[in-house]
């Protein structure tokens, strides 16, 4: 019965969001005949500032944000909220330097993706579609890692529920693999809702689950509020407890977080966030400049709040769990302060927030991916012909395709290889590296053609993944450093020696650098 | 947050393709300005005044002083640029 109570929220959280998917489906077909990938991919450009603000905050929050780091809080205090607060650059940045720029020539060469863009400011196939290859592998790593969150926190929940202290308490076979079933329950219940609604619903519905989403994690952030609150005897209870341990009490958490990695994330979770392809794609979005204004407003303040508060509720959980049952790592601290300090409903409802954080990174990733294989291959690849692709067919392609690549990380989620790890590890930065000076340096430098971008593309990925891999040390620095720096480098060196791009694209992407009343083309396709 | 009749006080201004363009590239520049601002700010008082044993609401000073300090500032200052900065326009063709 209290596990029913406790699941309740979640299956009912689930449903709604099945639901919004197939109506959105349904009421979209018009505008899906006309033209399939625009709203499919991008939602028609139709978003509003509230919805845009959420979806992007929902697809960057995951379950780090509710597990992970509250977790890392829980052990070493205040410093871990410090440390967290760089990511108050990660949703206005994006919208504010580059948002503007890339709805207006995005709606000039009507682009649907980010590599939509790439294509036309570099003049290159080859670019276009490297970019494409690195997101789906990268947007494939994100994803199994979310769906493997998502799923231990299913099973951490019935765990704590059924187990002593979340023991695991059953194993299955499955393909050869031992694992256990509450983490494959969890795994497919919300995995193929999740597939289900992306692929039929596409970019509109993944922005307005988006939105439920982040309402449901602000929510669930407060109803952990009240537990940590309660039992721990309020502010000063709580306070007294921590307190005890003073190097809860210091920014650098007794030293043990150097001032090179401070700087670090201010880079990895600070400014080059504006790289991340799932963050610049909803620039093509939104419908005015005035929903793009409000969504820097509205993303600063419930960002913030998620940042803030699910980080400084980390530390205060030390109030009320002064240490976890043996063999657990801090990951299992926020599972288990819901579970064991909420009535079940409640509970039902805190556990909703850090599967909302997934889901809404899921989705976003998902449709990404799938657009990258869709639009930005084969569409392309019929339309260079000069042939319209058949709207209806290419609605049955991209559902297929969605749902496969969804299907196919679910699979590999089932019994991650180790190279998934990997993967996911250099995933955030290496779409950081791969995108950022691509974006940023196509948008305000005349001089970067495709010579640099190449080369910072390929070069920046490579650099960022070797140091990463062979974990060469940096002076205490992240490898981002190296990465982003790297990638400058060649970016410049690349743009000064290549062939500069074509006069018809530098009129379209720097207008103000010729006189007034020159002509604007858009450039042929390629 | 914006009030509804500031909204409409915000009118779509008329531009041409260029002017728009001038226009962003300032935009882009008093963000750029914004987030400096709020990395010093995170610095100076997240590890400028962790020496004084100040306490706010039971938690140390610094903290609330940096980390809640910050949301807020970025709430503030990106008010202050989407109103007083930024500029509505059509994002479509006005020519």
């Amino acid at each position: 019965m209290r596990t029913f109570l406790v699941l309740s929220p979640v299956f009912i959280f689930l449903g709604a969001m099945l639901a919004m998917g197939f109506v959105i489906r349904k009421n979209s077909q018009k505008d899906r005949d006309a033209d399939f990938s625009k709203d499919y991919f991008i939602g028609g450009r139709s978003l509003g500032g509230f919805v845009f603000a959420m979806t992007l905050v929902a697809t960057y929050s995951s379950v780090s944000s509710f597990v992970g780091g509250p977790g890392m809080a829980w052990e070493r205090g205040f410093g871990w909220v410090l440390f967290a607060m760089t990511q108050v650059l990660a949703v206005f940045p994006v919208m504010g330097i580059i948002g503007k720029k890339m709805a207006v020539i995005g709606r000039k060469i009507d682009a649907v993706t980010v590599v939509d863009v790439i294509r036309v400011r570099y003049q290159s196939n080859l670019l276009a579609n490297l970019g494409a290859v690195l997101i789906v592998v990268f947007f494939c790593g994100s994803m199994t890692a979310q769906f493997m969150g998502g799923a231990n926190l299913f099973a951490a929940t019935v765990q704590g529920l059924l187990g002593q202290n979340g023991q695991i308490i059953g194993k299955a076979s499955l393909f050869g693999a031992e694992v256990d079933y509450d983490y494959i329950a969890g795994l497919f219940i919300f995995s193929l809702v999740v597939v289900a609604f992306t692929s039929a619903g596409g970019f509109k519905a993944v922005a307005l689950t988006d939105t439920l989403c982040a309402v449901i994690m602000l929510l669930g952030m407060s109803v952990i509020a009240y537990a940590i609150l309660a039992h721990g005897g309020g502010m000063s209870g709580v306070m007294s407890v921590i307190g005890e341990q003073p190097h809860m009490l210091e920014p650098t958490a007794g030293g043990s977080i150097p001032v090179q990695l401070f700087i670090s994330q201010w880079l990895l979770t600070g400014v080059c966030t504006m790289g991340l392809p799932q963050s610049l794609v909803r620039n093509l979005s939104y419908k005015t400049s005035g929903d793009l204004h409000r969504a820097m407003i509205y993303g600063c303040v419930v960002a913030g709040a998620m940042m803030f508060g699910m980080h400084l509720l980390g530390v205060l959980s030390r109030g009320v769990i002064h240490e976890l049952p043996g063999g657990r790592t801090s990951d299992f601290v926020m599972p288990y302060l819901i579970i064991n300090y909420l009535p079940p409903l409640l509970a039902g409802v805190a556990i909703t927030a850090p599967l909302a954080a997934a889901i809404s990174t899921i989705s976003s990733l998902l449709l990404a991916a799938s657009s990258s294989i869709i639009k930005d291959v084969y569409q392309h690849s019929i339309e260079r012909k000069g042939r319209k692709a058949d709207q209806k067919k290419l609605g049955r392609l991209s559902a297929a395709t969605t749902a496969l690549i969804g299907l196919t990380c679910i699979l590999i989620a089932i019994k991650p290889p180790a190279v998934i790890v990997w993967v996911n590890m250099f995933a955030f930065g290496g779409l950081q590296t791969s995108f950022f000076w691509v974006f940023l340096l196509g948008f305000f430098w005349k001089k970067a053609n495709f010579t640099g971008a190449f080369m910072a593309m390929t070069g920046g990925v490579f650099g960022y993944c070797y140091f990463m891999a062979a974990r060469i040390p940096l002076f205490g620095f992240h490898q981002i450093v190296v990465g982003i720096g790297v990638g400058l480098v060649l970016f410049v060196i690349g743009s000064l020696l290549g062939k500069p791009t074509d006069e018809k694209v530098l009129k379209l992407f720097f207008p103000e650098q010729y006189p007034e009343g020159t002509k604007i083309e858009i450039p042929d396709k390629i | 947050m914006l009030s509804k009749s500031e909204q409409r006080g915000q009118a779509m201004e008329k531009m041409s393709y260029r002017e728009k363009f001038v226009q962003m590239n300032k935009e882009a520049k008093a963000t750029w300005a914004v987030m400096a601002v709020l990395i010093a700010f995170w610095w100076i008082t997240g590890f400028g005044v962790s020496r004084f044993d100040c306490v706010i609401f039971n938690m140390p000073g610094w903290f609330v002083l940096s980390c809640l300090g910050v949301w807020v500032l970025s709430i503030v200052l990106v008010t202050a640029l989407t109103t007083k900065v930024f500029k509505n326009f059509n994002l479509e063709d006005d020519e």
